[in-house]
């Protein structure tokens, strides 16, 4: 039988992209992912001033633009350590960077939740409903971005984070302002995401108790498990996390087991047909994101799902969503335990390193952002900025076929297949920086 | 009557103007009075794929991103293409964004060939001529919601929107980012402040703050409801300018220690006569952080 | 003639009068009724016009650093290069020392030394603005222009005019083995070199 070739326009993932796909004998061989335009931000950061890269940098994506400004600052904070000056962040700065990086990842997973996932799996086992998915995603992201804005004065596009620190300095009306924000939007999360206190939510560890998970995240897993779909979408089961972080320590996972990772051993490579880049780790290819955060972190409910499902699409999407409960409880005690009585960034600001080279990680929504920077004179010589989605999309290489096209691979038709790529988060304005 | 279509096309973009719109707290009250055609993330009576290939309705056109004439397909059709269909048929176009208004960041990347949609930096581009009559500039990276939502409603309203001569809306725009400061009175007196990350002091004169001479009204019309930039002890980068980014943008361009460009409006000589003024005092007030003061 | 510009002739008359007084007798030994007696008015009168003598000593420095800032002004309104500005401006300030001595002996022998008048109402540089804005105006235009070196407004304000200062008052103390314009050429070359990019 004649392989048959399928081009196919996917809108409304962060931008669009292109998939071709190859049929052989009535399934998937092969997916070609295609994304538009490359706008060469590394390049336009070349030559200009170190510190511009807080404000350039977020200008990759319109979604995860403060974990660029935050991979951004480590590079520099990193670069300085490398040559010789130690930053020592406060803790007060630390939590301030930790909570507003929660809060952005809240908005991504909520928008994606409700505006990809639910309706596209609705239109796909054609049972529409009537709900206005959207009202609900804008609501909890507007309230948690607001809570966010309240220490980096805005989103999107903040470049609140600064080598040494922050340039916030919030007082006890802010914190409590963003702690009313945070709770009105663990409320949401119990009354309409779950249905579940959340302490209670938190608390589930094996898959039996999920079906005690009421709302649109219960009635979510209960489409994907009644229409047969909580086996599919399974790629190569290893995953890679490199910035240590407050929902997992760095490290990869292969068949639940972990080890140590070194981001040098990174590599990216251009590939044939896209502007996107490949991304390996030593040869090999990596999923990173939510599932690979769980899988490394060890998170009880994901593990005891991936045991039984793998890396199916069903543990991938669980383990995205699951994430802004442990994000919302982690937000609400990094507010607690604020301090601030501390210094908000603790630089010299006429210190001024002139030559280093930094590398900064930032577990970002859809996984680890990797920002590289090389300084001489003051002026950036070269910047490198490896996105999540390139690990999750590259095309694979000889041996192996990529993340998401192995989790393509199999499928019947077209919808399924689609549906199991935005699974993946997709992010083009990332991956086309 | 019928609702008036409401038609959102990207070019080059970060999606930066669509999530920033999609944090208006009254997005739906706002978009009831359209009929939405196609939304890069919100739901449409259109894909995009009928947007490529089909002449859907097209009233009110909203831009975001960077325009190139050639060399970004969608669906193997230029973009260029679709943007100059709509916006022949548009009534109104709203380029939302710095990159859609002037070229924006990603100019950069080539300047000879991107551009804004209708402006090349604050030069008219060729295409100009054929869409002022219709055109809106909102400049802003990304756009402020609230600008937006005012550009809507006024035009759902059928009220004739005031413009300056980039087009840009002068209820919006005829403040600078500067108004509303609450760092004015450090302004005043000529404090700057010490490093980040403090309450006190203004970021004009060594943290490269652009507030003075940027127009947009970010501390008049609170970003996320809630903040701004120098609120946020965040020096204003003047991203609502064709300018913008400029480089070195943590840092105050200084001519021996006289800031290089001056407040909005303001002769040289007058701020000069002020600033060896006000710089005679030494004022306890200002030398103080802000809750010691009167303890 | 009006009123009110009579009135602002006479206020003229009586700070020249006084400029010289508290330049050649110093501060300290000059009274209103001294200089009074010099304009051939009452001393009523003259309080009129000014309500203390610290206030008219006030007035004096403003009403100096206003006319050298005037002449300074003329000179960055032209479109000279810096090295032929810093030349005018050492003229000016030569010729102002020459022709108007006591401006300057004023200057230095009064303001300088009696801080203790002028710590209320001319504090910094309050009273010098016209002089101070004309200076920074020069400095940022042609830093601006790239002719000089972007630097600390201070260390270059204080090598530009504590050398004018110094020569003045090497010159008010009959040090000089010549004419104060003899050394314009040179001191002009000194000081753009020492301020040029």
């Amino acid at each position: 039988m004649k392989s048959l070739k399928i081009k196919q326009l996917i809108e409304k993932i962060e931008g669009e992209a292109e998939l071709d796909f190859t049929f052989h004998e009535g399934k998937i061989e092969d997916v070609k992912i295609n994304f538009g335009f490359y706008r060469g931000i590394e390049e336009i950061l070349q030559g200009k001033d170190a510190r511009d890269a807080l404000v350039i940098t977020p200008r990759v994506c319109g979604i995860c633009n403060h974990a660029h400004l935050l991979s951004a600052v480590r590079a520099i904070e990193n670069g300085y350590e490398n040559a010789g000056h130690k930053i020592e962040l406060t803790s007060k700065a630390k939590d301030i960077r930790e909570f507003t990086l929660a809060c952005e990842l809240i908005q991504n997973h909520i928008k994606w939740l409700y505006m990809t996932i639910l309706p596209q799996l609705e239109s796909y086992l054609d049972s529409k409903s009537e709900e206005n998915y959207a009202i609900k995603a804008t609501y909890l992201s507007s309230t948690i971005t607001k809570a966010l804005a309240i220490f980096a004065g805005q989103w999107p596009h903040s470049s609140y984070a600064v080598p040494g620190g922050v340039t916030c300095d919030p007082t006890h009306l802010d914190v409590m302002q963003a702690q009313s924000l945070v709770d009105e939007s663990i409320k949401f999360f119990e009354q309409v995401v779950t249905e579940l206190p959340l302490d209670e939510y938190l608390n589930i560890e094996f898959c039996a108790d999920l079906h005690h998970v009421g709302g649109d995240f219960g009635k979510l897993l209960h489409l994907i498990g009644s229409s047969g779909m909580s086996e599919i979408g399974r790629s190569h089961d290893r995953f890679i996390v490199f910035g240590d972080c407050m929902l997992s320590p760095s490290g990869k996972s292969i068949v639940t087991k972990i080890a140590n990772v070194d981001s040098k051993y990174v590599k990216e490579s251009a590939q044939k047909g896209t502007v996107a880049k490949a991304v390996m780790y030593k040869e090999r290819l990596y999923e990173v994101g939510p599932l690979a955060r769980g899988m490394v972190g060890k998170r009880t409910i994901v593990k005891n799902l991936h045991k039984r499902y793998k890396d199916s699409l069903l543990t991938r999407v669980f383990a995205r969503v699951h994430e802004v409960a442990t994000l919302l409880d982690h937000a609400k005690t990094l507010l607690k335990n604020l301090n601030l009585e501390e210094s908000s960034c603790t630089l010299d600001p006429h210190m001024l390193l002139q030559d280093f080279e930094g590398t900064g990680i930032v577990e970002a929504a859809r996984g680890s952002l990797i920002h590289k920077t090389t300084v001489k004179d003051g002026l950036i010589v070269n910047y490198e900025i490896i996105t999540p989605t390139q690990w999750n999309l590259s095309h694979g290489n000889d041996d192996e076929q990529g993340i998401a096209v192995e989790a393509m691979k199999g499928s019947k038709n077209i919808e399924e297949a689609t549906f199991i790529f935005r699974t993946f988060d997709v992010c083009s304005v990332c991956t086309t920086q | 009557m019928e609702k008036p279509h409401l038609l959102w096309l990207q070019s080059i973009t970060c999606n930066g103007n669509t999530h920033s719109f999609l944090n208006h707290p009254d997005l739906f009250s706002i978009l009831s009075h359209y009929n939405i055609v196609h939304h890069p993330a919100l739901d449409g009576s259109h894909s995009f794929d009928d947007v490529l290939k089909d002449d859907v309705p097209c009233d009110v056109l909203i831009l975001e991103g960077s325009f190139i004439e050639k060399g970004f397909l969608k669906g193997g059709v230029e973009v260029s293409f679709i943007l100059e269909k709509y916006a022949k048929k548009a009534k109104y176009i709203i380029t939302a964004g710095t990159c859609a208004t002037f070229g924006g960041v990603f100019k950069q990347k080539d300047p000879s060939n991107i551009s804004g949609f209708c402006f090349d930096l604050e030069e008219k581009s060729i295409r100009y001529d054929a869409y002022a009559s219709k055109l809106i500039s909102l400049p802003g990276c990304p756009v402020h919601p609230k600008w937006l939502s005012y550009v809507l409603l006024m035009l759902a309203n059928g009220k004739q929107i005031p413009i300056d001569n980039l087009h840009r809306p002068t209820e919006l725009f005829g403040y600078t980012v500067h108004n509303g400061c609450t760092r004015n009175e450090y302004f005043e007196w000529k404090i700057d402040a010490d490093n980040y990350g403090l309450k006190e002091g203004c970021l004009f004169y060594a943290q490269g703050c652009q507030g003075p001479y940027t127009r947009g009204s970010c501390n008049k019309i609170l970003w996320n409801d809630i903040s701004s930039k120098t609120r946020a002890g965040t020096p204003c980068f003047g991203c609502t300018e064709a300018s913008f980014p400029q480089t070195s943008l943590f840092q105050t361009k200084t001519n021996m220690g006289i800031p290089a460009k001056m407040p909005l409006g303001i002769p040289k000589r007058a701020y000069l006569s002020l600033t060896g003024v006000t710089k005679s005092f030494k004022i306890k007030r200002f030398s103080t952080r802000l809750l010691e003061y009167d303890k | 003639m009006k009123i009110a510009e009579k009135k602002a002739l006479k206020r003229e008359s009586i700070i020249q009068a006084a400029l010289q007084l508290f330049a050649t007798n110093g501060f300290h030994r000059t009274t209103i009724p001294d200089i009074a007696i010099k304009l051939q008015m009452s001393v009523g009168n003259l309080y009129n016009y000014f309500s203390s003598k610290d206030i008219l000593a006030q007035e004096i420095i403003r009403y100096t650093s206003e006319v050298l800032g005037e002449k300074i002004r003329e000179v960055n309104d032209t479109d000279a290069s810096a090295q032929e500005k810093i030349k005018q401006i050492v003229t000016v300030y030569f010729t102002m020392a020459k022709e108007k001595p006591e401006m300057i002996e004023y200057f230095l022998r009064v303001y300088l030394s009696n801080r203790e008048v002028f710590s209320d109402g001319c504090e910094g540089m309050v009273c010098v603005s016209g002089f101070i804005t004309e200076i920074m105006v020069f400095f940022d235009e042609n830093v601006s222009s790239g002719e000089l070196r972007n630097q600390d407004f201070f260390s270059a304000f204080g090598l530009f005019m504590g050398y004018l200062g110094g020569m003045v008052f090497l010159k008010g103390e009959e040090v000089l083995p010549k004419e104060i314009e003899y050394y314009i050429e040179d001191i002009s070359r000194n000081i753009y070199n020492a301020l040029k990019a």
